[in-house]
């Protein structure tokens, strides 16, 4: 069946199988099922009943009829089983009754699978494995089965918003258990293939959850390291100044920790900007130059400088997005009006109030691009 | 294991390499050269068809210095356009060559050149039959250590020099992490630790971290350039100074005077380390016309040394700060610093990494040696012995795809852990396209130019179908070593797909193979 799709069907009990031909099918051949692909009419499908003794049974048909679900992304289809004959129905039943009478050791081909296996098919065993290795090559074959369906924070085993050191655990967890130098004694090549893909797999997903993480702000990474920021409780505008001005002027009032004030010197429609509720804030110092910075028309460094306020920020929603303004005037200025686009977008996902963000993003989309020395005005 | 044949741990070392096995009491033991030394120099001297390797080939360095190739370590892997080959090929005193391919390769006379890898894989067979004598039975497997900071193309060029030599790569380890493993860092608790290496060669930094049996490496910097020989180097200029003002000579255009020079200056530092005063001898310094040899004598203070080697003990520094710096650590978040490599025995180079670091580094009996230990460790671990200890290897730098000359795009970012996998999918362009040409680059620019090319692929045998129909994965992985694999799948069968390699950096497959059975009959 190059041409024609195979939709699995897999049953658990031969309870399901009964209630399949029972009751699913209409008129003995027709089947009505959701399927994620839209057919055309008339199409060839196969249609693979999995047992539960393992036995998968072919069964063609043909699309007769599709319709699409509202706010779904599948459609309803209904198919025509041509090849489900009396023939194949007896042999499905004279199964049904022999599984029923004899459980536990089912005549499948495979020794039975560990209870966590999601699925009961038998992996081939290479000829090179023998005694012991051959539980562990099926135990790592369903370690990977299993792991190539989850989600990345799933593979680590860790929540979907799991901070840095859950991250690292569960990584550490999982090559401490996976990893393909504890198999290479036996130095065979299909274990230690095995035991690569699921540390493959696991590598990956550590990688993509700290570079979010970083992203974030969450996180800092060297080498293979994710950890903590260290110091964003603290930063420059804690520090006394020698000409005695405060750029925050209840900086005494709770040390160590900034508040969404507004700095002094920035215009009354900027501070009218909100801050964003809660988080830490800070590095007001930083944003003060940076948007002199941008008033200038110099993005550049005022991407370098919001840079590095970022290090000392992380978790600064204004730096952020505006750190993105500035990538997004310095790709217009370029004349990258793609890649401005979706900087401008991030800022506004940072920070969604970032007022510089909205209004060149409304401009851009009006009119294809930006003046500069409008861009420049916003900042002054 | 038997079977198989023995592994060994091998120091495969700019200046010189050192040979490490678990021995049949299961300790980790160096093995001794012919010549009854524990490393063997990494030099090889071409006198016609014949090769002569190690401590006699020093000769070579004396009588003909064209055709006696020392630090081909360097070479291993470099592009021949990269700057610090320029900067090699204004010092060394044998001629480099580009390869047609653009790698870096040896000219020992007009006509006849060598690869850096077949440089290499002479070495590494000698130190194979060293540990072939010592066990009476047949070694070919290795775990070979390299720089942390070694790229794809650089780590490629190491396997197939253990190849060539008829050795099975079983693990390339990075030489920080071997060093911290051969100190015994896995037995103790969790420490952060410093790893100066200063070799003869080059002088490497890292920030290594052993947390719960995990070894880690956080960053590394160094300087190519800064090893014992550069510290011999300057002994030997003010010592031609000396001769000049002495004898009335200038010796400083005089290769072979030169050299005797520094074998003799070499052996006065390595006795320094222990006394304060050495002697500078050479028996026949140059030849007078009448055949008379011109005799050289002269005692060597310690401070004398230390202070023409001044200027280059002052540049530990900056790698230092810069590995902390990369590794986010203050000098008091640095639990042990460790001295490896034989130039840190010189008392001057001691203290300057103490006042550097803040303080006292561990003392380690053999510096040498200690990282052909962590291979050999790495052996066992890697047979089962060794248990409760992984070392994390990362990408050095990052690996970018492009297509019909198009703009690079990053797969796999630098510092992801290894082994790892990323693909691509590309579409046919044309109606009934054939083929689909791709290279694949390490260095993270969008531009080709500012990257470094490892290969030009192509995908052929592609199904007929109308333009953007046909869809190809292409699946890259690098591996536990850091070296990259290719796979193309045809996406809509499913089918494997033939790769074609148009262009690759380093010497390809069949040469390898050819030039393994080459050496293996030449023995």
């Amino acid at each position: 069946m190059a041409s024609g799709r195979t939709l699995h069907v897999r049953f658990t009990t031969w309870e399901q199988v009964e209630a399949f031909h029972t009751r699913k099918l209409r008129r003995g051949k027709l089947l009505s099922m959701k399927v994620a692909f839209q057919a055309a009419i008339g199409a060839q499908v196969t249609l693979g009943l999995e047992l539960p003794n393992g036995i998968v049974i072919a069964i063609d048909g043909t699309v007769l009829k599709t319709s699409p679900i509202a706010g779904d992304t599948k459609t309803w289809t209904e198919i025509e089983l041509v090849g489900f004959t009396e023939d194949v129905l007896s042999r499905i039943k004279a199964m049904a009754n022999s599984g029923e009478t004899a459980p536990a050791p089912a005549p499948a081909p495979a020794p039975p699978p560990p209870p966590a296996a999601p699925r009961p098919r038998a992996p081939s065993i290479p000829p090179d494995i023998s005694g012991d290795e051959r539980q562990l090559f099926l135990n790592l074959t369903t370690e990977l089965r299993r792991m190539r369906q989850l989600a990345v924070h799933e593979v680590l085993d860790v929540p979907r918003d799991a901070d840095a050191d859950a991250v690292r655990h569960g990584w550490m967890t999982l090559v401490r258990h996976h990893h393909p130098d504890l198999v290479a004694r036996y130095q065979a090549p299909a274990i230690s293939h095995l035991a690569e893909e699921i540390t493959i797999l696991g590598n990956r997903a550590y990688d993509r959850l700290r570079s979010a993480l970083v992203a974030e702000g969450r996180a800092t990474s060297v080498g293979s390291v994710v950890q903590e920021p260290a110091g964003w409780l603290v930063g420059f505008e804690d520090l006394s100044s020698v000409d005695g001005s405060s750029l925050r002027p209840n900086a005494k009032s709770r040390p160590g920790f900034a508040t969404p004030t507004p700095p002094t010197g920035i215009p009354a429609a900027d501070a009218a900007a909100p801050s964003a509720p809660g988080g830490v804030q800070g590095g007001e110092a930083f944003e003060l130059r940076a948007r002199a910075m941008l008033g200038d028309g110099d993005a550049n460094n005022a991407q370098e400088v919001l840079a590095a306020a970022l290090c000392v920020y992380p978790r600064s929603r204004p730096l952020r997005s505006l750190y993105y303004v500035a990538s997004a005037v310095s790709a217009l200025q370029k004349g990258e009006v793609m890649l401005a686009t979706s900087q401008l977008e991030t800022a506004l996902a940072h920070h969604e109030s970032c007022r510089e963000a909205g209004t060149i993003l409304e401009h851009v989309r009006k009119h294809g691009h930006a003046r500069i020395d409008e861009m420049r005005k916003l900042f002054k | 294991m038997t079977a198989k044949g023995r592994a060994v741990g091998i120091d495969l070392g700019t200046s010189n390499s050192v040979v490490a096995v678990i021995d049949n009491d299961g300790m980790p033991r160096i093995l001794t050269t012919d010549e009854g030394m524990t490393t063997l120099p990494s030099i090889v001297w071409f006198v016609g068809r014949r090769v002569i390797i190690g401590e006699a080939a020093r000769e070579g360095l004396d009588s003909s210095p064209e055709t006696t190739v020392f630090g081909a370590k360097r070479l291993l892997g470099r592009r021949f356009d990269h700057p610090e080959i320029a900067k090699l090929a204004r010092i060394l005193p044998y001629d480099l060559v580009a390869a047609p391919n653009g790698d870096t390769w040896i000219q020992l006379a007009p006509g006849r050149t060598i690869s850096p890898e077949e440089v290499c894989a002479m070495i590494l067979r000698e130190l194979k039959q060293t540990a072939e004598r010592h066990f009476g039975e047949p070694v070919t497997r290795a775990v070979i250590t390299i720089p942390a900071w070694y790229d794809a193309a650089q780590r490629q060029a190491t396997k197939d020099a253990a190849q060539i030599a008829g050795l099975g790569v079983i693990r390339l380890l990075s030489e920080p992490t071997a060093a911290a493993f051969g100190h015994g860092a896995h037995r103790g608790a969790n420490r952060r630790y410093l790893v100066c290496d200063l070799g003869g060669g080059t002088f490497d930094v890292a920030a290594v971290d052993v947390d719960g049996g995990i070894f880690e490496v956080l960053a590394t910097t160094g300087d190519p350039f800064l090893g014992g020989d550069d510290v011999d180097r300057a002994l030997v200029e003010n010592l031609v100074r000396d001769v000049r003002v002495s004898k009335g000579f200038d010796v400083s255009t005089d290769a072979i005077a030169i050299e005797r020079l520094r074998l003799a200056a070499q052996r006065a530092k390595h006795e320094l380390s222990s006394t304060s005063q050495a002697a500078v001898h050479v028996a026949e310094l140059v030849q007078l016309p009448s055949g008379k040899g011109i005799e050289y004598n002269r005692a060597l203070r310690r401070d004398e040394v230390e202070l023409w080697s001044a200027p280059l003990i002052r540049r530990l520094e900056p790698p230092i700060s810069q590995a902390l710096a990369g590794a986010r650590r203050g000098r008091d978040q640095v639990d042990e610093v460790l001295l490896v490599g034989g130039s840190t025995r010189m008392p001057a180079v001691r203290r300057e990494l103490a006042r550097v670091t803040g303080r006292e580094p561990s003392v380690i009996a053999n510096p040498e040696e200690v990282v052909a230990i962590g291979a050999a460790l790495e052996v066992a671990r890697l047979e089962g012995t060794i248990e409760g200890v992984l070392l994390i290897d990362v990408a050095a730098r990052g690996l970018s795809i492009s297509v019909a000359g198009g703009d690079c795009e990053l797969v796999i970012a630098q510092s992801s852990v290894v082994p790892t996998r990323e693909h691509r999918v590309f579409a046919t362009r044309q109606d009934d396209q054939a083929r689909i040409e791709f290279d694949i680059w390490e260095g993270e620019a969008p531009e080709a130019a500012k990257n470094r090319q490892l290969g030009r692929y192509a995908v052929v045998d592609l199904p007929e179908a109308p333009a953007g129909d046909v869809l190809v994965l292409v699946e890259v992985t690098l591996d536990t070593d850091g070296t990259v694999r290719l796979g193309a799948t045809e996406l809509v069968s499913g089918d494997r797909l033939q790769l074609e390699q148009l262009f690759h950096a380093g010497l390809a497959r069949a040469d390898v193979i050819r030039l393994a059975r080459q050496l293996a009959e030449g023995s």
